[in-house]
């Protein structure tokens, strides 16, 4: 009962944050742009993905469709999500500790463990409700001004055309595994956030993170090879798996396994943290 | 001994044969073309299975229109992917004698079908066509085969096969290949961000075909021409 | 005085050391049930150390620690849920409103708390009409109202307040001695207080406990311990052999503690003071003035200044 009246009190406090909103504001313009210039300009980029083909074929139906423009918008903002998620979860607790207030929280008779848990809870729900705006923003508005239709995807092994009515349940569970991804950097950013008693720093380091793993995970290197398939950078993109044909079942369980092995070793090193942790500030 | 009057007799003799194999082409390709002009419009039904290295994707079913003279319109709900040039390519090609020279090859048994093979070759150094070369059935004027080849799109080869419409030359499957060694992937666009998937060399030099059902032909009911505009 | 009643805390050879660094070395001190118990020492003596490690912000090193009979290490939650606390300065959700920040921390107290009940201790603090304001726009005096509030919502049994004073001019200085005998004498708590000031703690507790350097010094009631019999009693004359020669003539056991300048440090009996001004009056020893400090407060005194 307590875990629960905590959790509510932590939605309460996400609720209260400016910050909250500069992550949905940004993703709001950002999808708004983006939308706005795939309306202005989009057979141009569809022209980029497929004129590698048009010598010899021709592309023909609705290929620039609000499918389209949602995979389109969840390739582009995979970076950038991660970042606007980071900037609440990574706050979670060093924030009260640069405020003060875990000071007094912590006095409270419920167990750092569950007051952990509460806060990690809420994160993960902020985090629902950015994918979901996005989800939103780039599926229903995308099929509002575009339209529906076949949805076109450029691999490095191909072209592949994937028929409307076989798109529904690809999206879920591409949005499914987009989220795990996004639960994994929430879960880096508060693991982070218990180590420190300012809010920047679990933001930034999780930021550095990110764009270290993602630069190892792209060196064509012998050595890091070996360590490639274990960064869970190299699974933030595991959604897209769903948009293949045949579907890679085994790279997908894969992926999913490897990014909650990532969520509970954080989570246990969190918690362990947060215990142990003297309240100094 | 060759006499120079062996010579000129045998240069005679090439240049009728020439002659006459080159009347006889014309002959050929304007019973074709005349056959194919019986269609003034006509909407059918596809089925479009795309079997190409590079690019997968499900069989679609879509809907063609066809005007004459060049009005072509493909309708799907799905995406559909057709050759450039689209299906009558040869038909147009043959609506202009005067663009091109064509000359009788010689003969090829298609299945069990005698085909003539007549070459075309374009008289204009600008035109897109390079070369063409049908395998015509002379008994039914129907072409059952098409290679051509054009700067802007390759080689494109057609196979025909005709059943409830030959009487109007229209096939009721069509099979075209195309060379796919030219499709090139941009990486940049692929956002494989750290896919360790190593590429398959092994589809590098191999040709595509697009296998195309053609059912339910609605001949000459009159297509209104707001259909054809995009 | 002997003490009675419910022990309410007992901490028993509390250390906490920091690697090398040694915050508590040993503090022991009992917490009755309607106290109000000042907790007193220097500036880094280890009282804001040993309130975090009453309230497990802190883990203790060794030691014993019972609260409410439990011990505090096994029955965290229970006895939690009995305290109220404002460690160092209150500090808030400057973006949420006094109302909703008492409803967040009431909301993790243990018992249900209504709006209602939130609105009667906001009044109760002196913070009526302040409600739905933001904290941002709070004093610090204003903050450390809503601190108390939020440490009764929940109507705790023992409140602890560490340094509850530090940062307040003399009004709410005395608002908020009158909040905390309001506490005791009204609603019957028990207060653990902690300062480094003395006579803070003198006005309002009734037994203290004083460390320095992470020991305790001395513990008892406050009565006891500041109005012992003796005092130091400084005297300032003319002449100071003179006086001196008269005060070892009399034969009784008055403790020349020090001569500095023209001033006689005595160890005396508030009783004895009459009587040696009339001694030095009586044979020409001009007396320029007479002060008096309690021993305890010369001691603590000392112990701030060094």
């Amino acid at each position: 009962m307590m875990f629960w009246k905590s959790t509510y009190n932590e939605f309460i406090k996400i609720a209260a944050k400016p910050r909250s909103y500069i992550g949905i504001g940004a993703i709001t313009l950002i999808l708004g742009i983006i939308l706005f210039a795939m309306k202005a300009d989009g057979m141009n980029f569809i022209s980029f993905v497929t004129r590698p083909f048009e010598q010899s074929l021709s592309f023909e139906g609705n290929i620039l469709n609000g499918n389209l423009i949602a995979f389109i918008i969840l390739q582009m903002l995979i970076i950038h999500i991660p970042l606007l998620i980071a900037l609440v979860t990574g706050d979670l607790v060093s924030g009260e500790a640069a405020m003060g207030t875990i000071r007094l929280l912590l006095t409270k008779p419920i167990s750092r463990t569950n007051i952990l848990l509460s806060k990690y809870l809420a994160g993960c729900a902020y985090t629902l409700i950015i994918l979901l705006w996005v989800g939103f923003l780039a599926l229903v508005v995308g099929k509002l001004l575009f339209g529906s239709g076949d949805l076109l995807v450029l691999n490095s092994d191909g072209l592949i055309v994937l028929q409307e009515h076989d798109l529904g349940w690809r999206f879920l569970s591409g949005f499914i595994v987009a989220y795990l991804s996004l639960v994994m950097i929430a879960t880096l950013s508060l693991t982070l956030s218990c180590f420190s008693e300012n809010s920047i720093g679990p933001i930034v380091t999780t930021m550095a993170i990110i764009i270290l793993f993602t630069i190892i995970g792209a060196l064509d290197v012998p050595v890091l090879q070996k360590v490639q398939p274990y960064l869970f950078t190299s699974h933030m993109v595991a959604w897209r798996n769903f948009f293949e044909d045949p579907l890679p079942t085994k790279k997908i369980i894969s992926s999913i396994a490897i990014l909650f092995l990532h969520i509970f070793v954080l989570l246990y090193i969190a918690i362990y943290k947060f215990n142990k942790k003297d309240i100094l500030s | 001994m060759i006499r120079p009057r062996h010579l000129l007799i045998c240069i005679i003799l090439f240049i009728t044969a020439s002659s006459f194999a080159q009347i006889n082409a014309n002959k050929i390709l304007r019973a074709v073309y005349v056959k194919s002009q019986k269609a003034k419009d006509y909407s059918v039904d596809v089925n479009i299975k795309v079997d190409m290295p590079f690019i997968r994707m499900m069989p679609i079913n879509a809907k063609i229109y066809y005007k004459q003279k060049d009005k072509f319109k493909v309708e799907s709900k799905s995406i559909a992917i057709v050759p450039r040039e689209g299906f009558d390519q040869a038909s147009k090609m043959l609506a202009d004698t005067n663009s091109f020279t064509a000359i009788v090859q010689g003969n090829e048994l298609i299945e069990t079908i005698q085909t003539t093979i007549v070459n075309i070759i374009p008289l204009s150094d600008t035109s897109d066509l390079i070369l063409g070369k049908l395998w015509i059935n002379t008994q039914q004027n129907s072409i059952l085969k098409s290679q051509l080849t054009t700067k802007s799109n390759g080689t494109i080869l057609t196979e025909y096969f005709y059943g409830t419409q030959a009487v109007y030359g229209l096939p009721d499957k069509m099979i075209f290949s195309v060379d796919v060694k030219k499709f090139k992937i941009p990486k940049s666009v692929s956002a494989d961000i750290n896919n360790t998937d190593k590429p398959d060399k092994t589809k590098e030099n191999k040709k595509g075909k697009i296998f195309i059902n053609l059912t339910n032909y609605q001949i000459n009911k009159g297509i209104p021409d707001n259909i054809f505009k995009k | 005085m002997l003490e009675t009643g419910e022990k309410i805390v007992e901490i028993k050879h509390l250390v906490k050391h920091y690697g090398k660094f040694h915050a508590v070395e040993d503090v022991s001190f009992d917490v009755f049930r309607g106290d109000v118990f000042g907790f007193l020492g220097p500036n880094g003596s280890g009282k804001s150390t040993t309130i975090r490690t009453m309230l497990l912000l802190i883990k203790p090193t060794s030691g014993e620690l019972k609260l409410f009979g439990k011990d505090l290490l096994k029955n965290r939650n229970y006895i939690l849920q009995k305290i109220g606390c404002i460690v160092e300065k209150p500090d808030f959700y400057k973006y949420l409103s006094a109302e909703k920040n008492i409803e967040i921390f009431a909301r993790l107290s243990g018992v249900n708390i209504t709006k209602k009940k939130v609105h009667e201790i906001i009044e109760f603090v002196g913070l009526k009409g302040r409600e739905k304001d933001k904290l941002g726009g709070f004093s610090h005096g204003m903050k450390q109202r809503l601190g108390i509030a939020q440490t009764l919502v929940h109507d705790p049994e023992l409140i602890i307040l560490d340094e509850p004073t530090t940062g307040l001019d003399p009004q709410g200085i005395i608002d908020i001695r009158n909040l905390i005998l309001q506490l005791k004498n009204e609603r019957k708590k028990t207060v653990l207080l902690s300062s480094h000031i003395l006579s803070e703690i003198e006005l309002i507790a009734n037994r203290m406990v004083i460390i320095n350097k992470g020991k305790t010094i001395v513990q008892g009631s406050v009565n006891e311990l500041l109005n012992a019999q003796e005092l130091i009693v400084s005297i300032a004359v003319d002449n100071i052999e003179k006086a001196k020669q008269l005060i070892q003539n009399i034969g009784t056991d008055i403790l020349i503690d020090k001569i500095e300048n023209n001033n006689l440090l005595l160890h005396i009996s508030q009783e004895k003071i009459p009587v040696i001004n009339k001694l030095f009056c009586d044979n020409n020893v001009n007396v320029y003035s007479i002060e008096t400090k309690r021993k305890l407060e010369d001691y603590f005194l000392k112990l701030i200044n060094s």
